[in-house]
């Protein structure tokens, strides 16, 4: 087992990770790939022994919160790029999951962001899947109250619109 | 470094709003997602939904119609079960990759929606694909303002309709937008006898601009060019055939013209590229062993095909003669040349195996059967012959349509029977004959496309059914029937109900209808079907015909 990372949020909190947690991360996977394991000189800013890792967008409720994810999924197998198409069948979320989701709407679209920055590809969708499911199912005016989403159609537009988008019913 | 990693902007999500409380101030948050992610967070929704986001807001709307989401959605929706069900049928010839490729020319018969220098729009295919799927369209209607006796001939190709009749020559009309008339050119006059009345008409299309041949009742026949972008017709060169009577059936394979004429003379023509001098190739007169044929052509349907691949061209008629045994049956013959019009052999099939549900056997080598068998369940009992055949017509077909390797025929009985021509190097036989059900009239005409769908309709015109044919031929020869949700009625969300079509007609008389067309009109029905012309990737053109002699057209659009 290699040496543990420290990872600092962007309000300066210092979180010591496995490494293979921390590797969840392809961002954090490829920058430490890119330094080697000399275990000296690391040429980034704030980054010192065992290893420490500034994840400059993301916040320390958020980054604890992507941790325990990661934390829960270390012994993933690597998804395949093959079942590409099934995965987005699906927007099924196993049940640990769902419960880790279930936070409010800031935190929710935060992990996406720090999903995207950190490029967790399983937790993203996650995030994604969740977002979906709360758009499933709605009208557009339950949506737009959801989300808050400005409508932002003249009622003309709109009735175009909505005819024009008729006909797949199911 | 990642890719992402630099798509990231701050700006997505302004740090003054973050801490901002969420109840006094709302906060948007879903839209002030970057695209790439809100893309990615779409393409988990069903169609459905999709289509529910574009109401949403100006962002979302650009963002659910996004053509990438719909394409996959299209390749999961019609590709995959597709190639699932062909990866099922033939597993060691198909790769069981099913996978989603944005590579539309690994879609199995795709390859057209992703021509050279053009964008699909993805979200339009889907629709069209789901109204086809549903028999959803849109119907509109044209009368043909000076009726013209006999009936004009019409055609539809590549979104354009060729109409031909001796009062106003060859006409060009969209098919979107039947009511204007792009372009006409009037047939010339004849000098001595009346003699300019067309009498076949067919189309070809190749890039920008489609071939129009017209036949003429003196033998005349026409050679026109209809320019896509110009909407222009033009006389391109005009010919007397070697025959004197009239010509009656055409087939245009460009360059290549494959004419029957009224004395029951093929002719083969090679048009060429530009040259006005016409060469005529080949000039054969039937052979002796289809003799018979002049004498069933009278009363039956025939049909015309004509492929040319690189090496070879190959003709082929499709005769219905009648079979002591199994009532009226068809014959098949195909004639190959090469390219310089050098017969290279002359081949007859029917389909009489097939209605007694044997399997040929004749001029097949084992390693050839076993590889047609691979796909057809094996038959038990091949050495004992059924008496009763399993498909016995006995009436006439009242229309034919041979697209390789689709032969279908359509029945007064309200059926259709598909068969499946083989046509290689070896041999040429029937495979299996199927009955179709679902019409529950007399289907009077239909049409087929060699990717295995088909249109029918019924005499009154008041069904049309669409079908995928596909899924049947691998039912073919197995003892499982075919399922009837593969045909798909037509209906129109806007038809103006005819009063005709709701009278309903005496047994007696629905019989007797032929729905060729040829039978005088029968007082009570006030309009039926002439003839089934056409359809392609968007729309289906019938012509019906009114009891006063008035034409009608009808377009059914599925955009």
């Amino acid at each position: 087992m290699s040496a543990p990372i420290t990872l600092t949020s962007s309000d300066g909190v210092e979180i010591t990770v496995e490494r293979a947690v921390a590797e969840r991360s392809i961002l954090i996977k490829n920058m430490l790939e890119d330094l080697g394991d000399s275990g000296e000189a690391i040429p980034i800013p704030n980054a010192r022994l065992p290893r420490v890792l500034t994840t400059w967008q993301v916040n320390e409720a958020v980054l604890k919160k992507v941790i325990e994810w990661c934390e829960h999924h270390k012994n993933d197998p690597p998804t395949a790029g093959d079942d590409d198409d099934n995965r987005r069948k699906t927007t099924d979320i196993d049940e640990w999951d769902q419960k880790f989701m279930q936070v409010d709407q800031e935190m929710l679209f935060e992990i996406i962001l720090a999903a995207n920055y950190l490029d967790i590809k399983a937790l993203l969708d996650v995030g994604c899947k969740t977002v979906a499911n709360m758009i499933k199912g709605k009208s557009p005016e339950e949506i737009r109250k959801t989300f808050n989403i400005q409508n932002d159609f003249t009622p003309e537009e709109e009735d175009q619109i909505r005819r024009e988008n008729e006909w797949a019913e199911e | 470094m990642s890719k992402r990693c630099r798509e990231y902007q701050p700006s997505d999500l302004p740090p003054a709003k973050r801490n901002r409380d969420l109840v006094t101030d709302p906060v948007d948050r879903l839209s002030s997602l970057s695209d790439e992610l809100l893309l990615n967070i779409l393409s988990f929704l069903p169609v459905s939904s999709l289509n529910l986001c574009q109401t949403l807001s100006h962002r979302f709307h650009t963002l659910s119609g996004d053509s990438e989401l719909w394409k996959r959605q299209y390749y999961s929706q019609w590709v995959r079960p597709r190639a699932r069900r062909l990866a099922n049928v033939r597993r060691s010839t198909l790769p069981g990759r099913t996978e989603y490729s944005p590579k539309v020319s690994t879609w199995l018969d795709h390859s057209h929606l992703a021509e050279e220098g053009k964008v699909t729009n993805w979200k339009r295919q889907y629709r069209l694909r789901h109204n086809w799927s549903r028999g959803l369209c849109r119907v509109t209607e044209v009368e043909f303002p000076q009726p013209t006796s006999p009936p004009a001939l019409v055609k539809l190709c590549a979104g354009n309709v060729f109409t031909a009749d001796a009062p106003h020559g060859l006409r060009a009309w969209a098919a979107k937008d039947p009511a204007s008339c792009l372009a006409n050119i009037p047939f010339p006059v004849a000098q001595e006898k009346p003699s300019m009345l067309p009498t076949a008409l067919v189309v070809s299309h190749q890039q920008s601009q489609s071939e129009i041949v017209v036949g003429f009742e003196s033998g005349l026949f026409n050679r026109y060019i209809f320019d896509v972008q110009t909407s222009q017709l033009i006389l391109r060169s005009s010919h007397v055939g070697l025959c004197d009577g009239a010509i009656t059936a055409m087939a245009l394979s460009s360059p290549y013209l494959l004419i029957v004429s009224q004395h029951r003379n093929l002719s083969l023509y090679n048009l060429g590229d530009q040259s006005h001098e016409l060469e005529t190739i080949v000039d054969i007169t039937r052979p002796h062993e289809l003799a018979s044929l002049k004498a069933d052509n009278m009363v039956a349907p025939m049909t015309l095909s004509l492929r040319a691949s690189a090496s070879e061209i190959v003709a082929t008629v499709v005769y219905s003669f009648f079979h002591i045994g199994c009532g009226w049956s068809q014959g098949i013959q195909e004639l190959r040349f090469d390219k310089d019009g050098q017969q290279l052999d002359c081949r007859i099939a029917s389909t009489v195996d097939s209605q007694y549900g044997m399997r040929p056997l004749q001029g097949l080598s084992p390693s050839l059967m076993r590889r047609h068998s691979a796909t057809v369940e094996t038959v038990d009992n091949e050495d004992s012959a059924p008496v009763v055949p399993s498909i016995l017509h006995r009436q006439p077909p009242t229309s034919m349509s041979y697209s390789h390797p689709y032969l279908l025929t359509s029945h007064a009985d309200n059926t259709l029977t598909m068969y499946l021509v083989v046509s290689d190097l070896e041999s040429l036989f029937v495979r299996g004959g199927q009955r179709l059900w679902g019409h529950t009239s007399s289907v009077s005409a239909v049409q087929v496309t060699n990717r295995g769908k088909a249109v029918s309709v019924t005499s009154r015109g008041d069904e049309i059914r669409i079908w995928e044919l596909e899924t049947a031929v691998s039912s073919l020869g197995s003892r499982r029937p075919w399922k009837d949700e593969n045909s798909i009625q037509v209906s129109p969300g806007n038809k103006r109900r005819m009063e005709s079509v709701s009278a309903p007609m005496p047994k007696s008389i629905q019989r007797d209808l032929d729905g060729l067309g040829m039978v005088p009109s029968v007082p009570q029905e006030m309009s039926r079907m002439h003839e089934c012309v056409g359809f392609d990737e968007e729309r289906v053109l019938l012509l019906r015909e009114k009891q006063l002699g008035t034409q009608l057209l009808e377009c059914y659009d599925f955009t």
